[in-house]
């Protein structure tokens, strides 16, 4: 019945998001023995971008120019969030190892220790974030300077238009201008990883910054989609950079983009030369806790499954898109163990009647609650398994979307998960 | 009726019918490349590849085929031992018999002085030779009924071929048995050639034949030392010139002591006149029906073999290639080695259509050039079309035929009559109008035709409720990453197709082009972040599009299909 053999190890990572990719590899890092299982589909729906902490307090929506200060005044606030279970010291070295990690890759990331950065969206908004793909970076002195700057987009890409940002960041922007290139052989609709696929080849890169140098016309900068190369961005960008010879920056695309697939394709590469025995495409399909230490995890695609004896376990399998947290018309459940959802007691406390309150709803809140260690507890605040964990948005009393801390918290979560995992192992 | 006319006129039919059956090779036009050339302009282009291939480098190759696969059999051999073994018995068996027994006059008689049938190692060798094909006969009709594929595809021919060779083996070995114990035969044979003096003389000649080579006598033999010693005189001066003992006669010498309490009876029945006849008559009948049978074979496949060593089809004259088809459908064993290799061979379980099969798209295909049409023509086509030219019909077949270009011209062939593969006639109309058409075959009629069970993904909503529309598997998909215009080249992207679904457009799904062209490689499925099975619902839409469309065929020609849409 089944193609591979059971296997052991010492710590099992479910999820191949964030915060199961940096799991296993703060894991791999400290020479745990760690297999990682997940589907993996849903880091390019994320920007790409990594956010630590970009709004406090939420209701008010003010934007942070220092995360760590903004972290103080939370952990002061909310001793349920997350956040206030990770000091700054351990926060600041799961940033280091991870993008320590992404630029040893070959996908280097640029941060400032003390502030967040800023990058223009789409829509000509402005966004803030911790840490930026290197391709992003000039982005955040451009915001500053405001130079004469060229704006790029593609024919047939949809949600980009850099008429728009144009038109939306002009005010405050003398000299804003946009152009439409049309990609060779390529006509319709775009989505931004076929153009990512696209610009892979070099020689492509070079015609399309050939063309962009021929419209410069005086300008000092040039934003382009994000979609220079999946792989081979470094080079790609650099040699376009070159032939422009002035800043360029990419912006953010719709979604799946392609820097959230740069992010996924590095880590499901280079974690297994780490020594994270992964399981990507695969599901969890049946759990058992046996006694204190030992569970049992059915791996499998749809026939060909095996099973993975491990001592400790990192739940990192996300909210309701990425299927860790599902809910009916009763209430919230956690798909895999069954672990008690800290949740509103009623289903009509789960949203708020205005559907953009600024707040949020509390539905948003919802997940695990954790110990100190990130290990699930029930009502009582009990532990539920002595050696299992939780990271990421899976957790409970965070929104980490209108905070804007999505990676800090899965970075974070995971950081202290394994640590205190491998404390736990001895 | 004179034997000799009889043998004379089977030899005339079988010459004048090969002749004929190699002439059709150069007038069937399978797949001419070329407008169709004259015959003397195809007769000199065969000779000039004839000459270059025995005057050519190549002439080593064309050596080691004549002596590795066409008289060693060592291809069939390592294909399976088994078979190879069982065609060698035959094959050798046969060759003996015709060339040493049934030509014996112009041949064992003049090599060898003192050449008689009916001593050793003669009768030896004959009865080798039988019981060779004997048990190439029983292990071939075995073969045949014991693989289920092969017993599907038994044809009368294969029986025929068989039947007859058994027939003919068979009579022989019970004619020599007869002949072994017959007394009618003894008193024939000294009144010719024995100069007897008197009864008693008869007697111990008959009575030492019976003891030591067992025959049989109308009167209780007499015995005793003495008559022995005198017979076994008299043997030596009149018969052991042409006989020694039968015993070494394998097969008819046991069957002989069975006959032997019935050889004045079947005397009387004239039994071996009888049986004479039938083992010369059969034997002719072989002769006569070679060019019509299995048999030429013979002639077909030790050709189709040496050609194969000359080069592929490819390397061929292209006015040659039709020649060289032609040649392949006549080289055709039978054997059925192809179907138990093709890699479609499974889908005949589920749509029995024999055309699928190699073996039977071959028959199907000699049909059709011979001008079948109506039903013969759309199954050949279904057949023809199901093919994915993984080639390893050729590649197994032991007859060496080139069947993988034999698909690949018939296909066109099929495509240019109006017997297009279904992604072709899907692009006769665009899907608005298939979707028009739809409308009009409502889909459970498709069901109550007896259509193999589907997962009906597409009809329950519950598949593609979670899709968010996000576009990965789009983005994921080869087709539409090889297209320079997806809308154009697939009129629809699977993340559309499956917003159709979302949206119950499905009847607009069935005829998009991306429907059609789906690789299967299921990296949608994979990709998808809602667990959408993507790739099982574009491949569902694709079969009921198949039961529901299906067009009226023959289609026009290729350039009206287009300009109708």
């Amino acid at each position: 019945m089944s193609k591979h053999r059971d296997i052991t190890c010492q710590l099992l990572v479910i999820g191949a998001g964030m915060a199961g990719m940096a799991a296993s590899l703060f894991a791999a890092r400290r020479g745990i023995d760690t297999v990682q299982v997940g589907l993996g589909g849903t880091i390019p729906f994320a920007s790409g971008l990594l956010d630590l902490l970009g709004v406090y307090p939420v209701p008010a929506g003010q934007i942070l120019t220092d995360p760590w200060e903004g972290m103080a005044r939370l952990r002061r606030v909310s001793p349920a969030h997350p956040y206030t279970r990770i000091g700054n010291q351990d926060m600041q070295a799961a940033w280091r190892q991870c993008l320590g990690f992404l630029a040893e890759a070959g996908q280097p990331y640029v941060s400032q220790a003390e502030r967040n950065m800023q990058v223009i969206t789409p829509v000509g908004t402005v966004k803030t974030t911790y840490a930026v793909p290197h391709t992003m970076a000039a982005a955040d002195d451009a915001l500053v300077r405001r130079p004469p700057c060229l704006l790029v987009d593609f024919a047939g890409l949809k949600g980009f238009s850099a008429r728009q940002i144009a038109a939306t960041l002009g005010a405050s922007w003398p000299d804003l201008r946009a152009v439409r290139l049309a990609v060779p052989r390529m006509q319709g609709e775009l989505q931004p990883e076929r153009l990512g696929r696209f610009l892979e080849n070099g020689e492509h890169c070079r015609q399309i910054a050939a063309t962009i140098h021929r419209r410069l016309d005086g300008a000092r900068a040039v934003g382009l989609p994000a979609v220079v190369g999946v792989h081979r961005t470094r080079p790609n960008f650099e040699a376009m950079q070159q032939i422009l010879g002035v800043p360029l920056f990419e912006i953010p695309t719709l979604l799946p983009s392609v820097p959230g697939l740069r992010l996924r394709e590095t880590f499901e590469q280079h974690l297994p030369r780490l020594g994270v025995r992964a399981w990507y495409q695969h599901r969890v399909t049946a759990v058992e806790a046996r006694r204190a230490n030992e569970f049992r995890i059915g791996i499998g695609r749809d026939a060909d499954g095996f099973r993975a004896r491990t001592q400790a376990v990192i739940l990192a399998t996300g909210r309701f898109f990425g299927k860790g947290l599902h809910a009916d018309r009763t209430a919230i459940r956690e798909t895999l163990f069954d672990l008690p959802v800290d949740q509103p007691p009623q289903r009509d406390e789960w949203h708020h009647k205005d559907l953009l309150h600024p707040a949020g709803h509390a539905i948003n809140r919802a997940g695990l609650a954790v110990d100190d260690c990130f290990r699930p507890v029930d009502v009582n605040g009990r532990r539920v398994y002595a050696r299992l964990f939780a990271a990421g948005s899976i957790l409970a009393h965070q929104d980490w979307v209108r905070e804007k801390s999505g990676s800090g918290l899965a970075i974070g979560s995971a950081y202290a998960a394994v640590r205190a995992c491998e404390r736990l192992l001895g | 009726m004179d034997t000799t006319f009889i043998a004379y006129s089977a030899l005339g039919i079988g010459l004048i019918g090969t002749l004929w059956r190699i002439g059709r090779w150069f007038r069937l036009p399978i797949g001419a490349e070329c407008q169709p050339p004259t015959l003397t302009g195809l007769w000199s282009q065969t000779a000039r590849a004839v000459g270059r291939a025995v005057f050519g480098p190549r002439v080593t190759r064309l050596a080691k085929a004549l002596v590795w696969e066409v008289l060693l059999q060592g291809h069939v051999l390592r294909q399976d031992w088994r078979r190879g073994i069982m065609h060698l018995g035959l094959f050798y068996g046969f060759f003996f018999l015709v060339i040493f027994h049934a030509l014996d006059e112009f041949t064992s008689a003049r090599l060898w002085g003192d050449y008689a049938p009916t001593l050793n190692p003669w009768r030896l060798l004959r009865n080798l030779a039988a019981a060779l094909i004997l048990l190439g006969v029983a292990f071939a009709a075995l073969r045949r009924r014991s693989d289920p594929l092969l017993r599907a595809t038994r044809h009368m021919a294969d029986q025929l071929a068989l039947a007859l060779l058994a027939i003919i083996v068979f009579s022989g070995i019970l004619l020599e048995s007869h002949q072994i114990v017959s007394p009618e035969m003894f008193r024939t044979m000294v009144a010719e050639y024995a100069f007897i003096e008197d009864d008693a003389e008869f007697e111990a000649l008959q009575a030492y034949w019976q003891a030591e080579f067992g025959a049989a006598t109308t009167a209780p033999p007499k015995t005793g030392a003495d008559t022995l010693a005198l017979g076994r005189d008299l043997h030596a001066d009149f018969c052991a010139a042409c006989h020694d003992g039968p015993q070494s006669a394998l097969l008819s010498y046991p069957l002989s002591r069975l006959m032997k309490p019935l050889a004045n009876a079947l005397e009387k029945a004239n039994f071996d006149t009888l049986l004479w006849h039938l083992h010369f008559l059969v034997s002719c009948l072989g002769l006569a029906l070679l060019p019509f049978t299995k048999f030429f074979h013979l002639v077909a496949t030790p050709l189709s073999l040496l050609v194969r060593a000359g080069g592929t089809a490819a390397d061929a004259d292209a006015g040659l290639r039709p020649v060289r088809r032609a040649m392949g459908l006549d080289a055709c064993t039978h054997c059925g080695v192809c179907n138990q290799h093709c890699a479609v061979a499974v889908i005949y379980r589920a749509i029995p259509n024999p055309a699928i099969l190699p073996s039977e798209k071959l028959g199907a295909l000699m049909r059709w050039i011979s001008g079948a049409t109506g039903t013969q023509c759309v199954s050949l086509a279904e057949g023809s079309f199901i093919c994915t030219a993984c080639g390893r019909c050729t590649q197994w077949c032991p007859s060496g035929i080139d069947l993988q270009d034999l698909w690949r011209a018939s296909q066109r062939e099929l495509v240019q009559k109006g017997y297009p593969s279904a992604h072709g006639w899907i692009r006769s109309h665009r899907p608005a109008q298939w979707a028009a058409r739809a409308a009009t075959i409502p889909s459970a009629s498709a069901k109550a035709a007896g259509a193999p069970a589907t997962l009906d993904l597409s009809a329950n909503p519950e598949t593609f409720w979670s899709c968010v529309q996000c576009t990965t598997c789009t983005s994921v998909c080869p087709v539409v990453a090889v297209s320079d215009d997806p809308r154009r080249d697939l009129d629809l992207t699977p993340q559309q197709v499956m917003n159709m679904m979302r949206l119950q457009l499905r009847e607009l799904a069935l005829g998009a082009r991306m429907v059609w062209d789906c690789a299967t490689c299921y990296q949608c499925q994979e990709h998808c972040p809602q667990g959408v099975r993507v790739a099982d619902i574009l491949y569902e839409l694709r079969n009921e599009a198949h039961q529901r469309l299906k067009p009226d065929y023959p289609l026009g020609a290729p350039d009206e299909i287009v300009s109708k849409a």
